[in-house]
């Protein structure tokens, strides 16, 4: 029996989603333009007046957002509250470089918390079960949201950030945690320490886990599932628009439900920004709708996805979003190639690697160069320098079919790859080294 | 018939990778018997006999170095011109691939001791013994 968090907006008609959109719409953009000095000169700009939208059906008219408005407004530009309603920053983990800061009201938090506490009911939360909570905890948005969403279900909840695994998996043990939440590649390294610890997933109690913040491949799922014997759920979010929870994965783990009764979510061509219908790749796209200190109209996630409105079996209604295919910031153009890490680790993990590798891309002689560093396991060496040779050829065999252009590929030892307690790092671009001139 | 124990660990093409490995050894008072190291562009790989395989073997692992366990034939030859020649005439008539050999220091100094690494040890040790060439046991190797 599925249970929902907030069932009438969870299962609502479209019909009526779409009513409760477009009426929080038109109000959000009436109280940015009347409030944001950098929203009204923006849509001044574009020739956009509030009046304009009267519906989700105008959304269009409205100018995007980037990354460099963020920017540019920093710290208070895109402040739509005074400061003395807000109660909470948060900011990114600046994976790009760059830090975001991001306001909360305390109806903002409650929203945002509201939205983890339906992906944990989603993966089969309840006050019954214990939530372990191994995000980091702080600015970055995924221990809080997580520790927020889980004391609303009324899980007893382990704030153990990240980090320390031993102890992480001695809380487990002696506090019997049922569900786990950290990012996809922690739990891999949780998973495998299990391993290293002569423990077994019998030896664990953990049912689910809710796993995020990074990219993380299908192939990756179910090495974790296997690794920790439970069912593992995506989440998505981005601390722009509030952090983890503005889409999650329910039993039928084919895609993440937009909480879009809160961000109204659009697919756009990224060259031109034209609007694209469900069922085609293009950006993510976020208008928050009820955010009411740091509301973003059409903020472009740079995330490259799919939307569809098909039945659920869940019975949930909440349009579905698939895994991002990767962040169009950790896309590679290696020889004119688009190249994503995950196609890699797709690759890695269906040949029996484990999904520890680092990408380098170099320029030689004005030629773009892929070498992967694999971590093999123990059971893969051999005495015999040609097999290592061959394995090395037909792991490069694969992926190259899989990418079209031909990488090098370096097997190393096991345990050799740095592990991640947060985002993983996995791929060293060295040509930007190269194309940016050295300041002083 | 028992063969002897090699030893192989992988060693990433990085500074200190031989250096961790004599540590650990050293550490656990293992003796090296033999031992020779094939390197690639990539990666070495150490090749070893020592006196407790067993002991070596999961204290490599534990450290988590990639390592593989790998019956050779051992043999000892006089330390004249042409002995070598002779062996490999030996196995080459009987169609015994070599992978690769090397020699370690033997019992005594006009005598010279190879590990040889063959595709059928079964029929590289016919072969040697048909051939009058005088093999070494693990405990041969662990007196020595």
């Amino acid at each position: 029996m599925e249970k929902y968090w907030d069932k009438e907006i969870e299962t609502m008609s479209r019909e009526d989603m779409k009513q409760l959109q477009s009426e929080r719409l038109v109000k959000q953009v009436k109280n940015v333009y009347e409030n944001v000095k950098y929203y009204r000169d923006l849509m001044d700009e574009n020739g956009v007046k509030p009046e304009d939208i009267k519906s989700i059906d105008d959304l269009h008219k409205l100018p995007f957002l980037s990354k460099a408005d963020l920017r540019d407004a920093y710290p208070y530009g895109l402040l739509a509250r005074p400061l003395g309603d807000c109660v909470r920053i948060q900011s990114t983990s600046g994976t790009t470089g760059r830090r975001v800061v991001a306001f909360y009201t305390q109806n903002d938090v409650d929203m945002w918390e509201n939205c983890c506490a339906r992906a944990i009911t989603a993966a089969g939360g309840t006050n019954e079960d214990v939530c372990q909570v191994a995000y980091g905890y702080g600015l970055f948005t995924g221990g809080p949201g997580l520790n927020g969403g889980s004391h609303k279900v009324g899980c007893l909840t382990l704030p153990m950030s990240s980090g320390n695994t031993e102890r992480q998996i001695q809380f487990m043990r002696d506090l019997n945690a049922t569900i786990l939440c950290c990012t996809p590649s922690y739990a891999a390294y949780i998973g495998e320490t299990i391993h290293d610890m002569g423990l077994s997933p019998d030896d664990i109690k953990l049912k689910a886990g809710i796993f995020g913040a990074e990219p993380w491949t299908e192939e990756m799922r179910q090495t974790i599932e296997k690794s920790l014997g439970i069912k593992a759920y995506d989440i998505y979010g981005l601390t722009e628009t509030s952090g983890p929870g503005v889409a999650f994965e329910c039993s039928e783990q084919t895609g993440m439900h937009i909480n879009e009764d809160n961000f109204i979510p659009e697919i756009i061509d990224p060259d031109t920004g034209e609007v694209l219908p469900d069922g085609e790749v293009g950006e993510l796209v976020f208008t928050s709708i009820t955010k009411e200190a740091f509301p973003l109209l059409r903020y472009r996630t740079r995330d490259l996805c799919v939307l569809s409105r098909g039945k659920c079996s869940c019975g949930r209604t909440l349009v579905k979003m698939t895994k991002p295919m990767g962040r169009s910031d950790d896309m590679m153009i290696i020889r004119g190639v688009n190249v994503f890490p995950s196609q890699i680790e797709t690759v890695l993990i269906a040949e029996g690697y484990a999904p520890n590798y680092i990408i380098e891309v170099d320029r030689v002689n004005n030629s773009d160069t892929l070498d992967i560093s694999v971590e093999m396991k123990p059971e893969q060496f051999s005495d015999k320098v040609k097999d290592m040779q061959d394995q090395e050829r037909a792991l490069a065999l694969s992926i190259k079919t899989m990418l079209g252009i031909n990488p090098k590929v370096h097997l190393v030892s096991p345990k050799s790859i740095a592990r991640s307690e947060g985002k993983a790092v996995r791929v060293i671009d060295k040509r930007k080294l190269h194309d940016t001139p050295a300041k002083k | 018939m028992a063969y002897v124990r090699q030893i192989s660990v992988f060693l990433d093409n990085k500074p200190n990778q031989l250096t961790g490995v004599m540590k650990l050894l050293k550490n656990h008072t293992i003796n090296i018997r033999a031992l020779s190291i094939a390197d690639t562009k990539d990666f070495g790989i150490l090749r070893m006999i020592v006196d407790d395989t067993e002991k070596a073997v999961d204290t490599l692992r534990e450290a988590s170095y990639a390592v593989a366990e790998t019956e050779i034939v051992a043999i000892t030859i006089p330390d004249t011109p042409g002995q070598l020649s002779r062996v490999l005439d030996i196995l080459g008539e009987q169609n015994v691939n070599i992978e690769y050999l090397y020699a370690f220091l033997g019992k005594s100094d006009r005598s010279v001791s190879f590990v040889i690494r063959v595709d059928d040890n079964d029929a590289a040790y016919a072969a040697l013994e048909s051939g009058g060439i005088i093999r070494l046991t693990s405990n041969d190797i662990s007196e020595m």
